[in-house]
């Protein structure tokens, strides 16, 4: 089905809205959450709580990007979890993933103030357009869908090591690119 | 700043890189999506409505059944099953978005559908009911095709139409917008036409009947036996046989001029079937006393509705179209719920999920296994609706359908339909232990729902249409 008569299907209070989203972002809103938190149980969960909030928010809400919309949520979702638990439980995916983000917090020295959480967005947005379309694309499979460094190599046919290398590469030039635009904010 | 603030950025970044990166995904991974085929039980409705007039016989004929038409249905693409790749899915999709019609103002549609099954369902008095509004929309459209003047004007009032050609368009989009037959999901309303053959029926009618109404059309001796076999044949292969002892009574006597024949058959699978381990016995307040029939339970977080005088639920089918079960609060009867305004409107608008009066939250539903038919003569209901005069050959006026001069009138309308539900099949759902009169409201976060007393039902396909409606006071009865 697609995305604009699933949506129209949210916007008529047809449960069908629920079942369609499933059965077309079930699998990828799965991954995502099981990939941050390890736990299949919690990601079922969140995934469930995922469908609960798009229902709750369209309407008002009219997605461009229905695959997008849910996976954020999904996303947002599942962090919170983490948060929530994370005294208590130990997720090693988002634990590693937000360990290899470290990387690209900008010094202090650069830029000393908090960037609003939108704003972040657009200048990440900003930067992933002047990366080439291979580089790009595993910046978002690693930090947005939650692949492993394993997976993107057997993608891309080539060693864990060099993907590995990229990924670290490119999380030094958000580092830069965030401390270059420091002045400007 | 932190690492957590930098996972936040990247969750906010644009759509269009996201799908992007999706995309790239979607070239590496092997198309394969898993669905497990759930069945409802069939559901059918047949009904039929004779014309006669005084015909000469000739009996020196051979007894043949002659076809000089048959509907052709819309084909579709076929449903891609439990592993597809995305151009088997686009194409079937593609197919059932064809068939897709934007009804725009359905408030003539709800007033007939409404009207009608007060009309029809008033007379349960304890017992079963099931009527099929759109089987009796689609039969007097037809109907009014055949006749002209106050006989058509009649039949126009009752549907809301106000003339022929909006009618004729009316019926083909209520048609399309339910005809589904993919290997999924079928629903189809089928119509025919017998015809007499010492009788000379005009050809551009006839023709009419086919192209809009998809009508298939036969000729042969009225009483005879092969006649009457053909008709038999064609209500049991248009309804999956359930309806086989009710077709069995319909028989032509010589004096038929034209029979409509009328049918709608679903057949559809479940978005989520009960558990046979959790179906047990339990007592049902039947009209007529207490019952122990089995009960299916199953909780799902869905949407849960409710009016002044009700409660209700829906069990969606897996491609299109769902049922929905409606509770009458303690102390109301499903008769009495049908004429009120607001659960009326609940039943029979195809929006009636819009309602501000719903919540999405955990429904724990039990809801009685059944088997229910009725077998209803509509002439009396359709008099009382305002078609009068297609029943008085004094009066009728059926030019557009023959120039031979014979007193011609409508002598049965005879409406079958059976639903069977169990926990492979149709779903129902209703009844909320926590709603009482004046406080409907059900709490946060999970609710019982449970059809343990007569209950109403009203089965949709994909346009949300009302192919269904229902009563069951008694769902012990075969």
């Amino acid at each position: 089905m697609d995305d604009l008569d699933i949506v129209e299907l949210y916007h008529r209070r047809d449960e069908r809205a629920i079942s369609e989203s499933d059965r077309k972002y079930g699998a990828m809103c799965r991954s995502i959450s099981e990939r941050l938190l390890g736990v299949r149980e919690d990601a079922e969960e969140c995934v469930n709580d995922t469908w609960l909030a798009a229902w709750n928010s369209m309407p008002p809400e009219r997605p461009r990007s229905l695959g997008a919309f849910l996976g954020r949520i999904t996303r947002n979702l599942s962090v919170s979890r983490w948060r929530r638990d994370h005294a208590g439980k130990r997720y090693d995916g988002l634990d590693v993933m937000l360990s290899e983000l470290e990387d690209c917090i900008p010094s202090p020295e650069s830029v000393e103030y908090t960037i609003e959480r939108r704003l972040l967005g657009e200048l990440i947005s900003e930067w992933l357009d002047g990366l080439d379309e291979q580089s790009r694309a595993q910046f978002v499979r690693r930090y947005w869908y939650g692949d492993t460094v394993k997976e993107l190599a057997a993608a891309a046919g080539e060693r864990a090591n060099t993907c590995s290398q990229r990924l670290s590469r490119l999380r030094c030039g958000l580092r830069e690119f965030l401390e270059s635009k420091g002045a400007e904010l | 700043m932190k690492s957590n603030d930098i996972f936040d950025g990247v969750t906010d970044i644009r759509d269009d890189i996201i799908d992007s990166a999706a995309a790239g995904d979607a070239k590496n991974a092997k198309k394969k999506r898993s669905k497990k085929l759930r069945w409802i039980s069939a559901v059918a409705a047949a009904l039929a409505l004779v014309i006669v007039g005084g015909v000469m016989l000739n009996t020196g004929g051979a007894l043949k059944v002659y076809a000089i038409s048959e509907a052709e249905y819309p084909k579709m693409a076929k449903y891609p099953g439990n592993w597809y790749t995305d151009k088997q899915y686009d194409a079937w999709w593609a197919s059932v978005r064809a068939q897709k019609r934007d009804l725009g103002d359905t408030s003539d549609l709800e007033s007939f559908f409404a009207e009608s099954a007060r009309t029809f369902l008033s007379d349960a008095d304890g017992d079963n009911i099931v009527y099929s509004p759109l089987n009796v929309y689609m039969a007097l459209s037809m109907l009014a095709e055949l006749t002209d003047g106050e006989s058509r004007g009649q039949i126009l009032t009752l549907l809301g139409c106000d003339g022929i050609e909006s009618l004729r368009r009316r019926a083909n989009d209520v048609w399309n917008c339910n005809y589904r037959d993919d290997g999924a999901l079928s629903s189809i309303i089928a119509s025919s036409l017998w015809l007499n053959e010492n009788v000379s029926f005009k050809k551009d009618t006839m023709n009419t009947l086919a192209s809009e109404y998809y009508a298939s059309s036969y000729r042969g001796q009225m009483g005879s036996e092969q006649f009457d076999r053909a008709l038999h044949e064609w209500l049991n292969k248009q309804t999956g046989n359930l309806l086989s002892e009710q077709a069995e009574q319909i028989e032509f006597d010589a004096e038929t001029v034209l029979a409509i024949a009328a049918t709608v058959y679903l057949r559809a699978k479940w978005g989520f079937e009960f558990d046979k381990e959790n179906t047990s016995p339990q007592t049902f307040r039947g009209a007529d006393g207490d019952l122990i029939v089995d009960f299916m339970h199953q909780r799902d977080d869905q949407g849960y509705y409710w009016g002044e005088k009700f409660a209700a639920v829906s069990q969606g089918f897996e491609e299109g179209g769902e049922m929905w079960f409606i509770l009458p609060d303690e102390g109301v009867s499903p008769e009495e719920l049908l004429r009120d305004a607001e659960a009326s409107s609940f039943i029979f608008s195809p929006d009636r999920a819009r309602t501000e009066n719903s919540k999405y939250l955990y429904v724990n539903k039990s809801i009685p296994k059944f088997d229910v038919s009725s077998d209803l003569d509509l002439v009396d209901g359709l008099q009382n609706l305002g078609v009068v005069d297609v029943f008085d050959d004094t009066k009728s006026d059926f030019s557009p359908m023959t120039d031979d001069d014979i007193p011609i009138s409508v002598t049965s309308v005879d409406h079958a339909a059976r639903v069977v539900i169990d926990e492979e099949g149709c779903t129902a759902a209703a009844f909320t232990v926590m709603l009482t009169a004046g406080a409907p409201m059900p709490p946060d976060d999970e609710v019982d729902f449970v059809l343990d007393r007569p209950f109403l039902f009203c089965i949709t396909g994909d346009s949300g249409l009302p192919l269904f409606v229902g009563i069951v006071n008694n769902p012990a009865a075969g």
